[in-house]
């Protein structure tokens, strides 16, 4: 145990190797419970989608279980599951994940699964399978977007805040119409763009050593041919938001609601940290000052919280919400949120504030960590954004060197009222 | 480039057998007071999770009242009579700690999540909130009014609504099992603190109540709990009997939500909790028809047909009986024929459950439960799930022990005692001018429309 006071030492072992088909492989064993997780992050998220074709990247991420040239279709759920594993995939504006924990000696059956689909996703792919899996992507984006109340506020915002043609211009969902019009030849384009072991990281977390854990990766995934990776995407970072954006919406709400929204750095850019922190003071935890002053205070909010979405594509994405009580306008609502972001600079975020705000990071980062699966996708992450899986170790020290006076000038040179958008749900028939 | 051809995997591997493994076994010791401290040391765990567990169930709550439970807990850490409601909430976080709770029919949960090494002041703030909190009006009042708006919130969300419907009809009509366990609108706003303060100083003591803690613990948990529970008393505590549920009539409903582009059901019936001998049976049942990905109706209703992003069935324990239902979001076009097949798919007269099948739901229990339960919060929510409903510290041990035994005629024996797919209750929120007439179509001939706010 650490003493009282200092932060927790992180010291999970890291290693790395890299197969000859530019597979990065990276391992790191905890035998505590006699379980594995294998993930893989391909670099390839909606932000590489192209116009007209928004959605892609996750419906191709359907496709990935559909079946390859040994696996019938579903059938890795059907391998897997009986296992003992938990297996999923989730598409991000960054990234394509996927991934599954089950028993260490399931470990090879895992490690062949994602080296025939990996290698051979195009022999099994038919137009009917992706028919199907268009259909329940679309009934997924119906379910989470489309037939819940705010559903569209993502949507919203991004096209508030990034210009015509930014890659995160648009939602990882993407658009009805562009998922109508999507083709199986545009599956096979996409996979023979993106997916590849060179466009690939595999981390192997759990009961299993590096050597042994390396030895499998080459042993299933050499086969896999490397092919002509895809130039990284570089997005240049656009300055703060100017002409105050705003939009308006109408709908059938059980609340008037407002949403904020700024520019920021990239994911840790410089500044960025220091604003992840002044969003935590602002609006994360009972003790932050929209809690105090909007929910407790003059009691003229049911919820209001401030985050800092960290991406890599030249910037992250700021935001402040809040639901009206009844008998407050969405107007006094965002007078009041602004109120909050212009005392950000009267006056600053304290020595304590920050203490918090970082304590509160720690605390879910550490139960980030404790399992082997959200481990393993860390550094599948870390390896692919930022080239150091090392991280899961070092990261949060990058966040608790930050100072208030840091987090004031970040806030001083981003976070402002000026360089907001704003959006207003209102109610329907009001 | 990629060439195809030259790919030629191996065979594909076999699985190796998992290793023994059982759930942990916590150190039990008991304070003078009646506080049961239940204490899971698990080495490299280094956010500790505790729950205190309260035997109060909630027919301790006045009928006229009810919310008032749930009120009283969200309202704990606004304030106690050393700290105000601010300095409580700088405090608590200063310490790193997160405060939440877990407000259900068989008792009340207060959690506390917080890195090892703060668990001293932690634990001394976690104390403070549970025994001596202000409850004071302004804060009651307030919580009372973002209750208000949170069942505002739920009944506009689509899955919801049908959940909230579900329970009006699937539990007997007037009982507490019917109503939200936070209570409904017009109790909810009757709440006042005073209501709270008694409700707090008649029910919340030491007696009956257990403080689970996992994680990395110091040698000396159980003096830190000592030092900071310690003068808890329970003179004042009152205990109230448990009410078992009671099943409802069954009905078909619809609340109307004009414009939905999908309807979301709940499709189900009573059921039986953990202590009941058919259990590990139902478990495996439910799990091939609707817990596995390719479970029967999700293989179908999602892989082949496309009508759902996905399609579930579980059952729900409580204490004492329990609930099952089929959910899920269709949409709209299909949802007759959607459920014209689930009740197929329900029925296992012509399709009896395979050996294949009740394997590989055994393996799956089986082989996810050491991961499930390797983090502290995994091991402290299952903890409170068994002082919750009086299960013994080795509940999961005998639980698997029992799955292994069971068969595909003893799997179907279960589920026909408990399923039968003409007799069951739908609640489906979605737009009634559009999905009426094929309900109707489908057989569900006596489906009315209902109001959640009537």
């Amino acid at each position: 145990m650490t003493s009282a006071g200092t932060s927790a030492r992180l010291d999970y072992p890291v290693a790395e190797h890299v197969l000859d088909n530019g597979l990065r492989v990276i391992a790191s064993p905890d035998h505590a419970t006699g379980s594995v997780a294998v993930n893989l992050w391909y670099d390839v998220g909606s932000r590489h989608e192209e116009e007209g074709r928004t959605g892609f990247a996750h419906l191709f991420e359907h496709l990935m279980f559909q079946g390859s040239a040994n696996v019938k279709s579903s059938e890795h759920f059907a391998l897997l599951q009986p296992a003992g594993a938990t297996v999923n995939a989730t598409t991000w504006f960054d990234r394509t994940n996927y991934f599954e924990a089950l028993p260490a000696g399931g470990l090879d059956l895992a490690l062949w699964l994602e080296a025939d689909r990996m290698g051979s996703l195009l022999t099994a792919l038919t137009a009917e399978n992706f028919e199907n899996q268009r259909e329940v992507v679309k009934e997924e984006k119906r379910q989470r977007y489309d037939n819940v109340p705010y559903g569209d506020v993502m949507e919203l915002i991004l096209a508030q805040v990034f210009p015509e043609g930014h890659p995160y211009r648009h939602t990882v969902i993407g658009s009805m119409d562009d998922l109508n019009a999507a083709g199986v030849e545009d599956a096979r384009e996409f996979f023979r763009r993106f997916y590849m072991p060179n466009n690939a990281v595999l981390s192997i977390v759990g009961d299993v050593d590096p050597e042994t854990a390396f030895a499998k990766a080459a042993q299933y995934f050499d086969i896999v041919p490397a092919a002509d990776r895809p130039e990284k995407l570089i997005t240049d970072p656009l300055p703060p938001l100017t002409g105050l954006p705003r939009v308006e919406t109408t709908q059938d709400v059980p609340s008037e609601a407002v949403y904020l929204t700024w520019r920021l750095p990239a994911d840790r850019a410089p500044g960025f940290d220091a604003l992840d922190l002044g969003f935590g003071v602002l609006g994360q935890g009972q003790s932050s000052r929209l809690i105090k002053s909007l929910v407790r205070g003059r009691e003229i909010a049911e919820s209001a919280y401030a985050s800092a979405m960290g991406l890599v594509g030249g910037n992250s994405l700021g935001m402040v919400g809040a639901r009206a009580r009844a008998g407050t306008t969405p107007e006094e609502l965002e007078d009041a949120l602004l109120s909050e972001i212009d005392r950000l600079a009267a006056e600053p975020p304290t020595e304590a504030e920050v203490e918090r705000a970082k304590a509160q990071t720690e605390r879910h980062w550490m139960q980030e960590l404790a399992r082997i699966d959200s481990r393993a996708d860390q550094l599948s992450g870390f390896a692919t954004l930022y080239d150091d899986p090392q991280l899961i170790n070092t990261r949060f020290a990058e966040v608790e060197a930050i100072s208030p006076g840091e987090v004031s000038e970040a806030i001083a040179e981003w976070f402002t009222p000026e360089r907001r958008a704003s959006l207003i749900y209102r109610k329907e028939g009001r | 480039m990629s060439q195809p051809n030259a790919f030629v995997p191996g065979p594909r591997p076999q699985i190796a057998e998992p290793g023994p493994w059982s759930f942990p076994t916590p150190r039990r010791t008991t304070l003078d007071n009646g506080l049961e401290v239940v204490s899971y040391d698990l080495p490299g765990q280094h956010v500790i999770s505790a729950g205190l567990v309260l035997d109060v169930p909630l027919a301790a709550e006045p009928r006229e009242l009810e919310g008032v439970a749930a009120i009283t807990c969200r309202t704990l850490d606004e304030g106690t009579t050393k700290h105000s409601t601010d300095e409580f909430a700088e405090l608590l976080e200063t310490a790193g700690a997160g405060f939440g709770l877990d407000v259900s029919s068989a008792g009340l949960q207060l959690i506390l999540d917080v890195p090892s090494r703060r668990l001293d002041a932690a634990l001394d703030l976690f104390a403070e909130a549970v025994t001596i909190p202000a409850l004071a009006g302004p804060d009651i009042d307030r919580q009372v009014q973002l209750r208000l708006a949170e069942i505002g919130q739920a009944r506009a969300n689509p899955s919801q609504a049908a959940a909230i419907a579900f329970r009006r009809t699937v539990f007997a009509a007037g009982t507490r099992y019917a109503r939200m366990n936070d209570g409904e609108p017009d109790t909810v706003a009757a709440v006042d603190a005073e209501a709270a303060q008694r409700f707090h100083h008649d029910h919340f003591g030491p007696r009956g109540s257990k403080l689970i803690l996992a994680g990395e613990l110091p040698d000396t948990v159980e003096s830190l709990v000592e030092q900071h529970f310690g003068a808890w008393s329970g003179d004042h505590q009152r205990t109230v009997d448990h009410r078992p549920p009671e099943p409802g009539a069954r009905r078909s409903v619809i609340v109307h939500r004009p414009g939905a582009v999908q309807a979301d059901l709940q499709f189900g019936g009573f059921g039986i909790d953990r202590t009941d001998p058919r259990w590990a049976d139902i478990s495996v049942a439910s799990y091939i028809m609707g817990g596995a990905f390719l479970s029967r109706l999700n293989g179908v209703l999602r892989e082949e047909l496309g009508y759902t992003y996905g399609v579930r069935m579980g059952f729900n324990p409580l204490r004492a009986g329990g609930t099952f239902s089929v959910s899920g979001s269709f949409r709209t076009e299909v949802i007759g024929d959607a459920l014209t097949r689930a009740r197929e798919l329900l029925s296992i007269k012509d399709q009896p459950f395979t050996p294949a099948e009740v394997k590989d739901a055994v393996t799956y229990f089986a082989g996810v439960s050491p991961l499930r339960y390797a983090t502290a919060d995994g091991v402290a929510d299952q903890a409170a799930i068994q002082a919750l409903a009086l299960l013994p510290d080795d509940y999961l041990d005998q639980r698997l022990a029992k799955l292994r035994d069971v068969t595909p005629e003893s799997a179907a024996a279960a589920y026909e005692s408990l399923v039968d797919p003409d007799q069951l209750t739908l609640a489906i929120a979605g737009d009634a001018d559009k999905i009426t007439e094929p309900l109707q179509q489908a057989g569900f001939t006596d489906i009315e429309i209902i109001d959640l706010e009537g």
